[in-house]
């Protein structure tokens, strides 16, 4: 049997590397995207079948709202998951996880949003000085 | 002192470690060629990066998330920084990460500075193969 596949699009590299890893410990496959454009990219490539997109709210241009509408006209078997924080993705995640192909969470999503958060803080200590 | 910060670190740190696998970073801005690649890497065993920018990815590597075994890129990446510009930047600050470039046009003459360059389109099969190779000699009798 062919595992769940997943779709996240997530601009930070940090967040979504974790985000993804996580998904994967959860027993799904799971595609990376930076951007709706490329999410558009590897959903309409149809190589794979995509079960689930996790996406940001704002994911660029195309947005996420634009990308969750075209997904819902054009592959109705998708389903589309969209979060506008980090927190919200990270929570999200967990619930994806729950319902997953595995038995049991390998972790808590929060341990995922606490480790996400330690990255980023130096990072914005950097942009605002 | 050492001992306030103990605990808080293994809360967080516990459950993200895995068994040492090699980690490779991809860096590819297209998008279906690093998805392809990446699954491939992934099914060979390895813990794989997504980069689509080189600065994305000097940013990862800065962050300190987990270690970076090695560094495969595409040379024309979107961003301030390409992909040579990247493998310069980690020859002089982490000399110890090996890097292969990859690109659809001739390698530029200062390409010698990483240890391999692989034309595109590339054998997915003997790209693998080689990266395989490089970690080896990287580290001897560590599994990959």
């Amino acid at each position: 049997m062919i595992d769940p596949c997943i779709l996240i699009v997530e601009e930070d590299l940090l967040v979504r590397t974790l985000l993804a890893e996580y998904l994967r410990e959860c027993g799904y496959l799971v595609l990376e995207a930076s951007s709706a454009g490329d999410a558009r990219t590897l959903l309409e490539d149809g190589s794979r079948r995509i079960d689930i997109v996790l996406a940001e709210v704002k994911s660029g241009e195309p947005s996420g709202f634009a990308l969750a509408s075209w997904v819902r006209t054009h592959l109705p078997n998708t389903q589309t998951v969209l979060a506008g924080t980090i927190a919200t993705a990270a929570e999200k995640a967990g619930d994806i996880c729950q319902e997953g192909p595995t038995l049991s969470k390998p972790y808590d999503h929060r341990l995922v949003l606490d480790h996400i958060q330690r990255l980023l803080a130096p990072r914005d200590r950097n942009n605002r000085a | 002192m050492i001992a306030q910060f103990e605990s808080p670190i293994r809360m967080i740190a516990q459950p993200l470690l895995r068994p040492r696998t090699a980690r490779i970073l991809v860096v590819e801005d297209e998008v279906l060629t690093r998805a392809f690649i990446a699954e491939e890497l992934r099914l060979a065993g390895f813990r794989v990066i997504e980069a689509d920018r080189a600065d994305d990815a000097l940013t990862y590597i800065k962050a300190a998330v987990e270690q970076v075994d090695l560094v495969f890129s595409d040379i024309q990446t979107p961003g301030s920084l390409d992909g040579l510009q990247l493998a310069e930047i980690l020859r002089d600050k982490y000399p110890d990460i090996p890097v292969i470039l990859t690109s659809g046009n001739a390698p530029p003459r200062h390409v010698g500075i990483v240890e391999a360059f692989v034309p595109k389109p590339y054998d997915v099969t003997q790209t693998i193969a080689l990266m395989s190779a490089i970690l080896a000699q990287k580290s001897p009798g560590e599994p990959l």
